[in-house]
């Protein structure tokens, strides 16, 4: 392996390091802006978790994505990152919603496109079916667990106090599981278009063994966790600023359904479970975490009246599922061009 | 068999008992109150009543390093930093009304006003009604606490109270002045009945911000 590799394959270390600063912020910013939790052990946690979560539950949602094309060339994986990097980014300048499984799935049919690939598009339905239930879902559960909660509280006539140390100790754990489901279901945004052309080799370190994939994994662990330690602070300060007069109660709320959306559409265990069952189980399909987010703060806003709701944001999420995807595409198809006629590599092989 | 304790629910449990027992001084200080000023109206300034305002300023003190305790306690244990604000502004009001029964307390002690017999019955009417206002206080503030549909049912009481003890004091204060006391004994008199009125003025004050907060915290 030489050290080409690794400058491949930093554009989707990058992605990884954009996920740790964006999407983590989301999950620790209420409690770390309300100061429940110290930056610190929210940082520890969440880096810890979400390594945890994509070495060993991140394989459903890549297997996913690899269906939908199987990217052959480590330069086709990086162009592919590279342009879901810049859509992502670009798009969070203009202020809409984004996500980075919209932008890696535009990413992998540009590169389809240009490899002149079939698309396989009941895997890309069920793809664009997750990102459309997924705010939906989110809210629901929202609404649900808030119920639940609120009447457990005033059923055991909890102490102010101690409530407020339940509630410290439920934001560490809904935290550390949504992180978990968070590396769990969006590694294979950072990682899952370098599997097919990975050159690693499994390794055994005493007691713990991870195969090639779940070394890619890890390095892209590592990746999203630099990404909240060097600049997820700053992020969760102006979300704690922005949503501070959302309660911790609230909060937990909003990080639960949130880690249990991630995770009923990365697990694969439950997927099985559930089909042993013979009930329906949800695809195993990267989602938006920023949406499921705000999925379930629109639920609980509906649920109390609708009273001050930003109903524009509903229009951003919709104008999202498409824009994002379509400009990655687009990018990804031309840069395509670029790298292969002008710096003469090979993005496929036919 | 066997007994852990976590630091961290040991810490707030501790704190927990202080607050509760802040509420109950307002209890015990509106209850020695009463039976001292019962003690007034039938001895005076008599050593009987000097030891329940020695009493009285023990509770006042006691509260006080409670107050302090629960404060302090709330910054370090770094609790409920999202309306730690309104509980420190309640602990606040709470400690005001059991440190307006001791100073009226005193004032009696200090100024040792003659209350001519006719106005007893009255004034011990009042003294109740403020009395009971205090506690209804208490009740609604421990409430507040544990169980937020308890608070409305308590302020009620405090509401009613309060207006009471309007209607009362406003009656002896036209009776006063109706009467052929010189007008210092009138003026002193009228003193110290808006002194005691203010206790339940106090305590109707505190319930309206726990309102406000319950509103708050119910978001």
């Amino acid at each position: 392996m030489d050290l080409t590799y690794f400058f491949f394959l930093s554009s989707g270390l990058f992605l990884g390091w954009s996920l740790g600063a964006n999407d983590v912020s989301n999950i620790f910013g209420a409690a770390v802006g309300s100061k429940m939790l110290k930056f610190k052990t929210a940082a520890l946690i969440a880096s810890f978790f979400i390594i945890i979560g994509a070495v060993y539950s991140g394989a459903g949602t890549t297997q996913t994505l690899s269906s939908l094309g199987e990217v052959n060339t480590i330069a086709g994986s990086f162009m592919v990152a590279l342009s879901a990097a810049i859509t992502v980014y670009f798009m969070a300048k203009t202020g809409l919603t984004t996500s980075t499984s919209q932008a890696i799935v535009g990413g992998i049919i540009g590169w389809n496109l240009y490899a002149g690939k079939s698309t396989n598009l009941a895997v890309l339905l069920q793809i664009v079916f997750g990102w459309v239930v997924c705010p939906f879902l989110s809210a629901a559960i929202a609404v649900l667990l808030y119920f639940f909660f609120k009447r457990l509280i005033n059923k055991l006539h909890i102490h102010v106090l101690m409530q407020h140390q339940f509630l410290r100790i439920g934001l560490v754990l809904s935290g550390a599981f949504c992180t978990y489901a968070l590396g769990a279901n969006n590694i294979a945004n950072v990682m899952g278009v370098f599997v097919d052309s990975s050159p690693f080799k499994e390794v055994e370190f005493g007691f713990l063994h991870l195969n090639a994939e779940q070394v890619l994994f890890f390095l892209g662990g590592l990746a999203i966790s630099a990404g909240i330690f060097t600049y997820s602070h700053k992020v969760m300060a102006t979300i704690g600023k922005n949503i501070i007069k959302m309660s911790p109660f609230i909060a937990f709320i909003i990080i639960s359904s949130q880690a249990l959306v991630l995770f009923l559409f990365s697990s694969e265990s439950l997927r099985q479970t559930l089909h042993a069952l013979c009930l329906p189980a949800f695809p195993l399909v990267p989602v938006s975490s920023t949406q499921a987010v705000i999925g379930a703060i629109l639920g609980i806003g509906l649920m109390k009246g609708g009273r001050g709701i930003n109903w524009s944001i509903t229009g951003k999420i919709v104008l999202g599922w498409f824009t994002t995807p379509l400009l990655t595409l687009f990018l990804c198809f031309t840069c395509l061009f670029f790298l292969e006629n002008v710096f003469r590599q090979i993005v496929f092989i036919p | 068999m066997f007994h852990v304790k976590i630091p961290l629910f040991a810490n707030t449990k501790k704190l927990e008992h202080k607050i509760d027992e802040l509420h109950d001084k307002i209890i015990e200080i509106s209850m020695v109150f009463k039976k001292a000023f019962h003690l007034f109206l039938q001895e005076k300034r008599s050593a009987n009543y000097r030891k329940l305002s020695k009493e009285i300023k023990t509770i006042e003190h006691d509260a006080d390093v409670l107050r302090r305790s629960i404060e302090s306690s709330l910054y370090l244990q770094n609790l409920i930093p999202d309306f730690r604000g309104d509980v420190l502004e309640l602990v606040e009001n709470l400690d005001k009304v059991i440190n307006e029964f001791d100073e009226v307390a005193h004032q009696f002690y200090i100024e040792n006003p003659d209350v001519p017999k006719v106005y007893h019955e009255k004034m011990e009417e009042l003294v109740s009604e403020v009395c009971e206002c205090a506690e209804n206080l208490a009740f609604a503030s421990r409430a507040f606490f544990r169980d937020f549909s308890a608070v409305r049912d308590y302020s009620k009481k405090v509401y009613f109270l309060e207006h009471e003890s309007d209607k009362t004091t406003a009656k002896l204060k036209e009776e006063i002045f109706s009467s052929d006391l010189e007008l210092a004994h009138k003026l002193q008199l009228k003193t110290f009945l808006s002194e005691v009125a203010d206790i339940a003025d106090l305590a109707e004050d505190c319930v309206d911000q726990l309102l406000i907060y319950v509103i708050k915290r119910d978001i």
